[in-house]
């Protein structure tokens, strides 16, 4: 497996750009296959996530266990690995809140919502683990057996919901609801419901900034991933960082799980993220490696998803033609150095007809 | 634990065994090529999907098996042209193909059927010639044709790889492709070859899955059994007995779950048994020792026109 490959270096702002115009122009040729038009479509899903205040709000909502997976995402490429494990942490985060939610009991707020966030934290780290141990002591492919961790984590959430954790007074199976003092507070209350998470998300985008830019660890970090050769050279201890970056970043996909219950759902239940983990590795590809332009990313992905639910409704056309927009922009960032190769050649056979004027 | 009961779980395992298994071929061809597949499930979604509408459409089950063929070609093409052609990243496409099919069949089958799963169709599900054979007719006659075609699709691979000009030059070509470009040989028509063999036979493995197995579509129904097969790849050592052994290894434990949970001997929950064969997937693969024989697996080979 060549990780080395995965450093896009999308410098140029204008190749995200261009991907993402692909991308929707291909999910288009679908919806007018299905006899619908395409326009009408893309109007309703805009004005379904932008168009009033609670589609605004529900966009910033959606965004932000999509900014944790993205979050996660690079911070896994950053220590040389591709963590497309994000979906199967992010449910075992949230199982790891809704434990805490529900059996901490007698806590204050103040401790009792950290100690969520931990448990969250400590439920996507410990699904990462065994994938991380077997790539550094075993060298096996990674990519392989985080998809299977995928389809792991869904059978698990099942048992969870089904059997181990079921409410008795529920009419979708779900687990009981969490304690008062484990649910966030809300920024903007009823019926709107934005929570604190929103600010969690700013915060840790920071942090993460900083750590990389400023710490020793971050610094070695970057340099195992920009080059694993170069870094060992120096005495850096690769497999180390490897297994920090996955295991950190199985802790940001659980968190991201975890506020989701946390702060909107208040019980598990077993479809409660519709692929969150999956949306933050196309925008952590695009994003350059920057936490911070990634919230950009997962705002878009947080519209696609509440505007979809009005498309579905006026147009006609299935919300599942998101996950067409999200696997054929992940095609086109995988063929992205075609996209630089022929904006190198128009740039190149411009300035060759100038020259020769 | 009777006779009987031995010969319905060996039955069981050549069933669950055989998508892991012509996949797996694919994907042989796939990596032998220097070709990394993660997209095989995606494949596999694309030609299970197809060959239901197939079915659908024209009420023969073989002309669904034949769009299932389709449908993995048209997953398997895609993957080509971006790995192949643009140069671009294995992982990351194969990672592409697998979201977009699972998405745009989901888009289909609920925009066509209304709901997540098909109505049922004409399948494959047993084989009528084989049960006039005498004894073991009852047991022959009860696997789905595309089971036997699955074993010709190895023996014949067998005979490819080994014993033809083409199964030498894709051996070397996932080995070093500059030289076998200055012996005179086209690298991208043999890559390209490599990977729209794969996605046919995982589409002929996907439409196994959903007119061979079952007799309809439902999301999620490949759910991982691509990713199990690049696993038979790796285990096999990129050999059709290699693949087979590990496809047979892998669909025991499918088969065992699958029995337990039908028996209910054990007072396991339903969900934690499914784990079973990811488990081992997992288990078999960390098992695996030495590195890679393919040296250019996972690599661009790019034509110089699109070199900047």
């Amino acid at each position: 497996m060549k990780i080395n490959a995965l450093k896009l270096r999308l410098k140029d702002a204008l190749v995200p750009l261009i991907l993402i115009l692909i991308a929707f122009l291909f999910s288009a040729i679908w919806i007018s296959f299905m006899g619908k038009s395409p326009l009408e479509a893309y109007r309703a899903l805009f004005a379904g996530a932008f168009g009033s205040t609670s589609g605004v709000v529900n966009t910033v909502k959606k965004s932000v266990p999509i900014a944790f997976a993205s979050f996660a995402v690079i911070v896994s490429t950053k220590a040389n690995v591709f963590n497309i494990g994000a979906e199967g942490q992010l449910a075992m985060g949230a199982f790891g809140a809704t434990m805490a939610g529900i059996f901490l009991k007698g806590l204050p707020a103040a401790v009792h919502i950290p100690a969520a966030i931990l448990a969250a934290a400590l439920g996507g780290m410990a699904f990462a683990l065994v994938p991380a141990l077997l790539r550094v002591k075993r060298g096996i492919n990674l990519l392989v057996v985080l998809l299977l961790m995928n389809n792991i984590a869904r059978f698990l959430l099942q048992f969870f919901v089904l059997d181990a954790f079921a409410s008795d007074n529920a009419l979708v199976p779900s687990t009981d609801r969490i304690m008062e003092s484990a649910r966030l507070p809300y920024l903007i209350g009823p019926p709107y419901r934005l929570t604190i998470a929103v600010l969690i998300v700013l915060a840790v985008a920071i942090v993460l900034e900083l750590f990389f830019r400023r710490s020793t660890a971050g610094y070695e970090m970057r340099a195992v991933g920009l080059s694993p050769e170069a870094a060992r050279y120096a005495g850096i201890d690769i497999n180390k960082y490897m297994l920090l970056g996955l295991l950190l970043s199985g802790a940001l996909a659980g968190v991201g799980g975890g506020l989701e219950i946390l702060g909107n759902h208040h019980r598990l239940y077993i479809d409660f993220s519709p692929g969150y983990g999956y949306d933050g590795i196309p925008i952590a590809l695009l994003s350059g490696g920057s936490p911070l332009i990634s919230i950009l990313g997962s705002l878009l992905f947080g519209a696609l998803r509440t505007g979809s639910l009005n498309m579905q409704a006026k147009v006609g056309i299935s919300d599942e033609i998101i996950s067409v927009i999200q696997g054929s922009l992940i095609l086109c960032i995988a063929a992205n150095y075609f996209v630089k190769y022929l904006l190198n050649r128009r740039r190149s056979g411009k300035a060759g007809k100038e020259a020769g004027q | 634990m009777t006779v009987s009961f031995f010969v319905v779980l060996l039955l069981s395992v050549i069933r669950l065994s055989t998508p892991m298994f012509i996949a797996g071929l694919g994907n042989m061809y796939c990596e032998r090529v220097g070709i990394l597949n993660l997209g095989a499930e995606g494949m596999m979604v694309s030609g299970a999907f197809a060959a239901v509408l197939g079915s659908y459409y024209t009420g023969n089950p073989w002309i669904g098996v034949f769009c299932g063929m389709v449908g993995g070609l048209v997953a398997g093409a895609l993957h080509a042209l971006i790995c192949v052609e643009f140069g671009g990243l294995h992982a990351i496409s194969g990672l592409g193909i697998t979201m977009l099919f699972n998405g745009v069949t989901k888009f289909l089958c609920l925009s066509i059927f209304g709901s997540t799963f098909t109505p049922n169709v004409a399948a494959l599900q047993t084989t009528k010639i084989l049960q006039g054979v005498p004894v073991l007719g009852k047991y022959l006659g009860a696997l789905s044709p595309l089971v036997y075609l699955g074993g010709l699709i190895a023996v014949i691979s067998y005979f490819v790889i080994f014993r033809t000009p083409y199964g030498l030059r894709v051996q070397m070509v996932g080995d070093d492709p500059r030289t076998v470009e200055t012996a005179g040989i086209n690298v991208w028509k043999m890559r390209y070859s490599g990977v729209l063999i794969c996605g046919l036979l995982c589409g002929i493995a996907g439409a196994y899955m959903s007119l061979g197995q079952l007799d309809r579509f439902f999301e999620g129904m490949i759910a991982g059994k691509g990713m199990l097969a690049v696993i038979a790849v790796k285990m096999g050592k990129w050999e059709p007995k290699g693949i087979l052994g590990t496809a047979l290894l892998l669909g025991f434990f499918d088969a065992v779950q699958l029995q337990l949970q039908i028996n209910g001997i054990i007072g396991i929950p339903p969900e934690m048994l499914q784990l079973l064969p990811y488990v081992a997937g997992i288990a078999v693969l960390s098992l695996q020792t030495g590195a890679t024989r393919l040296a250019a697996l996972d690599t661009q080979y790019l034509r110089n026109k699109y070199k900047f």
